[in-house]
């Protein structure tokens, strides 16, 4: 327990003193944020306010509290996978510098390793994204607060399943990693893809339909939808509260990948936790298995 | 002395390509053990297998009275090792790198800070425990790599080129804290080198090309079995060496000849005892052994 406990540390120190490997993990989270402020963030408004029937006129605290929502939703659940890849990258970094070897002279089970690497990563993850968190909730006060304190406690559990989600992914793709160039190229598709296939950047709902489908077999686009209903639950319940009509409120969830379907049927909040939840147990049990079977290792 | 590391017919291939062939050797406890060859003859590849960090393909290793393949944990704890380029977390410090390879061998708490404090005085690292490792100098990194290596008391100290790219100091600090180790607590050091004066140093050496052994033996048998004796003369002109009917090669201010062994310049010197008023003899060199046996030279970390 101790030995892990060291293990851990070390890691987490290590991730935290690399300067590159903590800023790259802060890339597709500073992309969204630059893209927001640049042009996106007009984009969600206009979006929002010309699909509404002329009659019905959105306040400006809707609006931004939606667009505000919609941000950090796309920000929180994009960071907690692109930050896990980036901090689980010290996996491969000690095999690609040796670190690994110098690890596996000791009489060490390979399996307290691997342990120390998914632990170590899903705290230094649940660190960044938790203060992020932290400062999304902060920027959503300014903007427009419409969450209730079961809103808040519900955004963290989801970013917690995400990142354990995450965490569990990476841990498998890097298995297989074993140089620098491997981490930039893995590093890259994820920064660079990840938004688009969760829908941070745009949402699920405007891609084509078999593009939708695709995505709808993947449990991530489940952690990204859960966060965006508890971030956006509130403003939904405003609108309610203002005599907006439900139908409304009904295309603007589904517009926002509020509500997902999978082959046509409605995949409720429960199902989601269920599909995400499961994965990570499945992918976790992977991690083992590899762990389990690896024998040579150099 | 007994065996402490022993090696029977022991193969490992890579592909097409056999790295090491029917490899048999052994190591007595205490002593210095040189493993020469050049990049690629098979020594890391027979440093990994001997770790537990490679599987073999066929051989029997035993060391300190255990089969590797039954023991490999038990085995791991006897074994210290220091690898060619320093493989510590440069971004931490020498306190925290120490710290967590310390814990891999169940080194803890007190027990840490105790064998850390032996350590740092014996190596001379005490006003370097909080210095990243990334920031010290090659000589002091070394120190740090010992110092990791020796953490938890092994038996047997493997020295994989630990002092290639350092200065004659440096070189001269760590081979005497090697030499005190070997007379105080009778460990057993297994080395690689390029560097042939430090090979001239051991016990026993093996000589691995392409694989197999190619020669072994102490390093007097070598020297006597592949290389010859020199004699320098100083103050004699060349006619006179001329004389004397023996290859020779003139340098600064002496003339050196080349003799079959030590009899034969005996004999010489009996012979012609007016020419030999001031010189020397002195046996062929360990590169001369490794030209001689594998007709490749080694220099500095390279093939030549």
């Amino acid at each position: 327990m101790r030995l892990s406990l060291v293990l851990i540390k070390r890691n987490i120190k290590l991730f935290f003193k690399d300067k590159g490997m903590f800023f790259t993990s802060l890339i597709t989270p500073a992309i969204l944020l630059v893209l927001y402020a640049t042009f996106l963030g007009n984009v969600y408004r206009d979006s929002l306010t010309s699909g509404l029937p002329d009659m019905l006129k959105l306040s400006d605290g809707i609006v931004e509290g939606l667009v505000g929502g919609q941000l950090i939703s796309s920000i929180l659940a994009v960071s907690c996978v692109t930050v896990a890849f980036c901090s689980n990258f010290l996996m491969v970094q000690d095999k690609a510098n040796g670190t690994s070897k110098d690890l596996r002279i000791s009489p060490v089970r390979p399996a307290v390793l691997s342990m120390s690497y998914y632990i170590a990563t899903l705290i230094s993850t649940l660190i960044i994204c938790f203060a992020a968190t932290g400062i999304c909730l902060a920027y959503v006060a300014v903007a427009g607060w419409y969450l209730s304190l079961a809103d808040v406690f519900l955004l963290f559990l989801d970013i917690l399943l995400l990142v354990l989600f995450g965490t569990a992914l990476s841990s498998i793709i890097n298995f297989f990693l074993s140089t620098q160039g491997q981490i930039s190229a893995i590093g890259t598709i994820i920064s660079a893809g990840y938004g688009f296939i969760c829908g941070a950047y745009m949402p699920i709902s405007s891609f084509g339909e078999g593009l939708q489908k695709a995505v709808s077999f993947l449990p991530g686009t489940y952690g990204t939808s859960l966060i965006r209903n508890h971030a956006l639950q509130g403003v939904f319940g405003e609108m309610q509260s203002q005599g907006i009509p439900a139908e409304i409120i009904g295309e603007l969830k589904a517009s926002l990948d509020c509500s997902l379907y999978f082959f046509g049927n409605r995949v409720e909040l429960p199902m989601m936790y269920l599909i995400l939840g499961g994965a990570t147990v499945l992918l976790i049990g992977i991690y083992i298995l590899l762990n389990a079977f690896k024998r040579e290792t150099s | 002395m007994s065996n402490i590391i022993q090696i029977e017919h022991l193969n490992k291939s890579f592909g097409e390509v056999k790295a090491v062939q029917d490899l048999s050797f052994r190591v007595k406890e205490g002593e210095l053990f040189a493993f020469l060859g050049i990049n690629g003859a098979g020594k890391s590849t027979t440093i990994h297998i001997m770790c537990g960090q490679l599987a073999k393909d066929s051989g029997r290793i035993m060391i300190d009275g255990q089969d590797l393949d039954k023991n490999v944990d038990s085995i791991k704890r006897q074994l210290g090792v220091v690898f060619q380029s320093s493989v510590l977390d440069s971004a931490l410090s020498v306190y925290d790198n120490l710290e967590s390879r310390a814990a891999l061998y169940g080194i803890v708490g007190a027990a840490f800070k105790k064998r850390l404090m032996e350590l740092a005085a014996l190596l001379g690292f005490e006003d370097l425990l909080k210095r990243a490792v990334g920031k010290l100098s090659g000589g002091q990194r070394r120190r740090i790599d010992i110092a990791r290596a020796l953490f938890h008391r092994p038996k047997i100290l493997i020295l994989d080129e630990p002092t290639t790219g350092l200065d004659p100091q440096t070189r001269k600090t760590i081979w005497n804290v090697i030499f005190d180790l070997r007379k105080n607590e009778n460990m057993t050091v297994f080395l690689t080198t390029h560097y042939m004066e430090e090979a001239a140093e051991a016990d026993y050496v093996v000589i691995l090309d392409s694989g197999k052994i190619s020669a072994e033996g102490t390093p007097l048998e070598l020297k006597n079995a592949y290389t010859g004796d020199y004699i320098t003369i100083y103050g004699v002109k060349e006619d006179t060496v001329k004389m004397l009917g023996t290859d020779y090669e003139q340098i600064r201010d002496a003339y050196r000849l080349a003799v079959p062994n030590t009899r034969a310049a005996t004999e010489l010197i009996v012979k012609y005892p007016a020419v030999f008023c001031d010189y020397e003899i002195t046996k062929g060199k360990m590169d001369d052994v490794f030209l001689a046996v594998t007709g490749k030279a080694l220099e500095g970390g390279a093939e030549q």
